[in-house]
């Protein structure tokens, strides 16, 4: 029981570095620097490094509310924390949750489009890749409470 | 909303902003689930 309760949360911890690390990654150091890269050199972010960063982005944020919701459903407080009966852990496993509804169902789907990894419309490209910017940074927003809100668990701020 | 979420200084700023607003709520919250007596005693606490 300790064992598998370990290795849960283990694996949730190590999922969710990925996924906010890669989070992290891209709004602080590869979107900013897009404007300062050469236009000869840009496919090498756009056709190699993002698509790449994108497949462990999205796995990372799905293992890690698998998890989460794993761990928290064999500690016993899965629907506590849910309806907020447990606020500190709850706010934390919301957040967690439309973070990766973003990454699956918003972000993914319009980087798809902006990196041309799928047919579309390029004068829909330019679009498509600041909806990605824009839920990306939402994410970057929320990583801030979210990672407050699971800390306080083992924590408590006040 | 789209202002904040272009600049990354505030985009930071927000998300600190939010973290207080939820510690405060999430406070409220557990004032809300005491009953009468552990709020005395959570007062008295407190106020040592």
């Amino acid at each position: 029981m300790d064992t598998e309760l370990f290795l849960i949360r283990y694996l949730h911890v190590l999922s969710g570095i990925m996924w906010i690390g890669i989070l992290w990654y891209f709004n602080f150091v590869q979107i900013p620097s897009m404007p300062k890269i050469p236009d000869e050199q840009k496919p090498a972010i756009g056709k190699v490094i993002a698509p790449e960063a994108l497949f462990w982005f999205r796995w990372g944020a799905f293992f890690t509310v698998f998890f989460g919701l794993a761990l928290a459903w064999r500690n016993g407080y899965l629907v506590e924390a849910l309806t907020l009966e447990q606020p500190n852990i709850g706010f934390g496993m919301w957040l967690g949750l439309i973070m990766a509804f973003n990454v699956w169902f918003i972000i993914w789907p319009a980087q798809k489009i902006a990196l041309g990894i799928v047919e579309a419309d390029a004068a829909l490209k330019p679009a498509m890749a600041r909806r990605a910017m824009l839920f990306s940074r939402t994410n970057t927003m929320l990583s801030i409470p979210m990672l407050a809100s699971m800390i306080s668990v083992q924590n408590p701020i006040m | 909303m789209g202002k904040i979420l272009e600049s990354l200084p505030l985009t930071i700023v927000a998300g600190v902003v939010l973290t207080v607003i939820m510690i405060f709520v999430t406070d409220a919250i557990y004032d809300s689930q005491m009953s009468a007596p552990e709020a005395a005693i959570s007062d008295v606490m407190n106020n040592m």
